[in-house]
This record gives C-alpha cells, sequence and structure tokens, in this order.
C-alpha cells in the first residue's frame, strides 16, 4: 500500500476516538441536565464540576484528535 | 434533474459576474461583492434618508434610525466606558453591515454575504487587528500585561500566559464561525424545508396536501431566521465591544 | 439561566399572611394587601414568562458559542504548533504541545463565556466597574435591551 495512502487511513482511524469522547460528554450533559430538573436549585452550584468532568472528557478525546494530526501534518 | 433543484448548499455558490484578474490574483467581480456593495449602498442609503429631515417630532424612519444608533450606542458604553465612543463609528458600521447582510440574506434568490466564513473571517480580523494595534499604541508594552493574570504562582505564569494569548488568537476565530455557522444552517435548514415542498407537491395531489406541513415549518422557520439574523448581529457588536474594552483598559 | 425565583414566593405570601393574621380586624387592610400581593405576582409571572420566551430561541444560539468557543481555542493552539513546527523543525512536538495549551485555552473561552471565570487577573475589577453588565457573560440571550 502507498505510505501516504496508509497515512490518512491511519488519521482516519484515530479520530474514532473522538467517538467515545462524545460518548462520555452526552452521558456527563445528560445526567446533568436530569438532576438538574429533579433538583434546579442545585444546578448552578454544580456547574464548575460539569465543567470539570467536560474537560477531562475532552481531554481524552483531543489525544485521538492530536494522534491524527500528527499523522497528517508531522 | 430534480436534485440539483433542491440542493441547498447551490445558494452559497459564488458566480463571477465580471472576471478580472490582476497579475495573477483573481479580484473578480462576484455575487458576493455585488451584494456586498448592495449591503453598504441600502445601509448607507437608509441611514442618509433617515437622518436627512433631523425633523423634532420625527418620522417613522428617524425613529428606526435613531433606535438603531442609540442602541449600539448604549451596547459600546456599557461594554467600553466612556473611552470607548471613540471606537463608535466602527461599531456601528459592523453592526449595521452583519445587520443588512443578514436581513437582505433572507429575501428569496439573495446571497448572504455572511454565510461565508472568509467575510466573517475578515471582519473578524479587523476588529482584533484593531485592538491589538490600538492597545499596541495607547498602552505601549503595558498592553501586554492582559496575558499575564494577577494572582498565579511565579512558575505557572509561563504556562498561563501562553494559554491566555492562545484564548486571545482564538477570539477572532470564535467571533466569525459563530455569525457564519448560524447563518449558513438557517438558511441550509430553511432551504431543505423548501426543498420538502417542492418535491412533494411534484408528487400528485396527495403529496400538495401534504406539503403544507413542510411550508408551515418554512415559514415558521423565516420567522426564526429574522430574530437570529438580529440576534447574530447584536452578538457580533457585543463581543467586539468587549475586545475594544480589552483594547481601551488592558488590566492596570 | 435557571430559576430561582420560585423558593422566594410562598415564602412572601406566608409572611403577608401572618402579618395579616396580627391584625385580623383590619378586612380592607388585608384585601388591599392581596390583592397587591396579587398584582407582584401576576407581575413577576409576566416577567418570567417574558424571560423563558426570551430564552427558549438564543437556545441554539448559545450552543454555536460554547462550541465555537471551545473548537477556536484547539485550532488555533493546533495552527499554531503547525507553524512553529515548520519554522523550527521541531516536529511533531511544538504541534503535540500546543494542542494540548489550545485545548485548555478552550476550556477557559467556556468557562469564561459562562461567566464562571472572569477575564485575566484584574479585568474582573474592571468589568464590575463597567456597571457589571459586561463582563464574561457575552451574549446570553439578547440580552437587556431587545
Amino acid at each position: 500500500m502507498d505510505p501516504q495512502a496508509a497515512k490518512y487511513l491511519g488519521a482516519g482511524i484515530a479520530t474514532l476516538g473522538m467517538a467515545g469522547a462524545g460518548i462520555g460528554l452526552g452521558t456527563i450533559f445528560g445526567n446533568y441536565l436530569a438532576g438538574a430538573l429533579r433538583n434546579p436549585a442545585a444546578a448552578d452550584g454544580q456547574f464548575g464540576r460539569l465543567i470539570f468532568g467536560f474537560a477531562v472528557t475532552e481531554a481524552l478525546g483531543i489525544f485521538s484528535l492530536l494522534v491524527a494530526l500528527i499523522l497528517l501534518f508531522a | 434533474m430534480a436534485a440539483d433543484k433542491v440542493d441547498p448548499i447551490h445558494q452559497f455558490q459564488i458566480t463571477k459576474i465580471l472576471p478580472i484578474q490582476v497579475g495573477h490574483w483573481d479580484v473578480s467581480f462576484t455575487n458576493s461583492s455585488l451584494f456586498m456593495a448592495v449591503v453598504v449602498i441600502l445601509a448607507t442609503g437608509f441611514l442618509v434618508m433617515a437622518s436627512s429631515s433631523r425633523a423634532m417630532v420625527p418620522s417613522r424612519w428617524q425613529v428606526v434610525a435613531e433606535m438603531a444608533y442609540s442602541f449600539v450606542a448604549d451596547t459600546l458604553r456599557d461594554a467600553a466606558g466612556k473611552a470607548g465612543m471613540q471606537f463608535f463609528p466602527l461599531v456601528f458600521s459592523l453592526f449595521m453591515f452583519v445587520l443588512v447582510a443578514n436581513l437582505i440574506g433572507l429575501v428569496p434568490y439573495f446571497f448572504t454575504v455572511t454565510s461565508h466564513i472568509i467575510v466573517t473571517f475578515s471582519l473578524a480580523i479587523l476588529v482584533i487587528g484593531i485592538v491589538i494595534g490600538f492597545g499596541i499604541w495607547k498602552h505601549g508594552f503595558h498592553f501586554f500585561n492582559l496575558f499575564v493574570p494577577k494572582g498565579v504562582p511565579a512558575a505557572l505564569i509561563p504556562l498561563v500566559t501562553l494559554i491566555e494569548i492562545i484564548s486571545f488568537l482564538s477570539r477572532p476565530i470564535s467571533l466569525s464561525v459563530r455569525l457564519f455557522a448560524n447563518m449558513l444552517a438557517g438558511h441550509i435548514t430553511l432551504k431543505v424545508f423548501a426543498g420538502f415542498v417542492v418535491t412533494l407537491s411534484a408528487a400528485g395531489a396527495v403529496g400538495t396536501v401534504g406539503s403544507i406541513l413542510p411550508l408551515a415549518m418554512a415559514v415558521a422557520l423565516t420567522a426564526l431566521e429574522f430574530l437570529v439574523a438580529f440576534l447574530q448581529a447584536y452578538v457580533f457588536t457585543v463581543l467586539t465591544c468587549m475586545y475594544l474594552n480589552d483594547a481601551i483598559h488592558p488590566g492596570h | 439561566m435557571i430559576e430561582r425565583s420560585p423558593g422566594r414566593d410562598p415564602e412572601t405570601s406566608e409572611a403577608d399572611l401572618s402579618a395579616a393574621a396580627r391584625t385580623p380586624t383590619d378586612e380592607a387592610a388585608l384585601a388591599a394587601r392581596l390583592e397587591r400581593l396579587g398584582g407582584t405576582l401576576e407581575a413577576r409571572r409576566a416577567a418570567e414568562e417574558a424571560e423563558n420566551a426570551k430564552a427558549r430561541p438564543a437556545g441554539f444560539a448559545q450552543a454555536t458559542k460554547i462550541a465555537s468557543e471551545f473548537v477556536a481555542g484547539v485550532i488555533v493552539g493546533g495552527g499554531l504548533g503547525w507553524v512553529i513546527d515548520r519554522a523550527l523543525g521541531t516536529t511533531p512536538w511544538a504541534l503535540i504541545v500546543f494542542v494540548l495549551l489550545g485545548f485548555a485555552a478552550g476550556v477557559l473561552n467556556v468557562l469564561r463565556a459562562e461567566g464562571v471565570v472572569a477575564g485575566a487577573g484584574t479585568r474582573l475589577r474592571e468589568a464590575g466597574k463597567n456597571s457589571g453588565s459586561a463582563s464574561g457573560r457575552s451574549d446570553e440571550g439578547p440580552g437587556p435591551t431587545a
């Protein structure tokens, strides 16, 4: 196989890791919304933790994006 | 053949009206340029016409123009203080351009200038360029204090400063992407629903009755798009004001 | 964004009722007070409804705002890293470092757009001085003027 093509294929496959981050983010925001609907008064106070969870989850997704970027551009 | 008639992306195509070639740059007069010119002429014409009478008891046009003026002036004064008013001509021009461009794009068969990211990006770069230029001209090296937050442990300062610089540089991108994405998404949705009407009504009597639903949806979406047009012009203006505020008062 | 008034309404009405119970003979005052309370409640409900109606179409705008803030940080970080790599020939290290820094900047952007974190350092004070309305929260809803 042409190494250039293999590189692109690898980059495409690497971005699949973002799907995992997407699932995680869906879980986080869905649960936050469910909790916020049960107890709206507590929702504002937990916003910081929501963003913390979002950041940690998305950081793992960013790693796979990084792998793809390295394959493409480095 | 029906597919290209209801192609929702087709409306964003740029066509050359008057091909011009300067050196190896293509500076053709396109439909995008045409509508930018139309936007400028409309906005200028409207404001000149509305403010020409300068009546004590304003006409309806004058009221609208005065409302736009005081709206932008209030926004700017709230965000950037009295010193920000020196930027009023810039901010007001930006607001009127974006607003009129958004509104004109809602007319069927008209081109939406702000649905192209290069246009919104140029506007955003203009704003950020002015912020940086004015900040350095006015405050000199002091301007870079903007990137060094206070109360951070000394060991972390290089890291945090780097993050702040990236955050600052990402502003024009988020500013332009927001306007562009809203206009693009709105027009595509509108076109898709309008396309349903065309496709369904081509399918006989039952289809014609059934096409009432997407038609109603398209009407409702048009109303929503008017709101989005105003909202995004306002958002663009507010963010411009906030960035200008950074240039005027870069943290003492 | 999330309601905080519902907790207050029963309280005020209770206080009003108990205050009224202390002077049970004053029927007219009670009636007037009830009427006033009803009026305030009505006004508050109307204001709340207007607030909700205003918030709904702005939801998409807010979603694009947060997403674009985050993505812009990562894009700028990656772009900077790529340019530095090209200039210094340090492939791929600058790209790795700057994408991660860009991610941090993106999260910072989101926090700032939501008004959780104020602007860098003294900009907090600055924004507070300017009538407070213009701090981190830029464009949630059509704003006070619309």
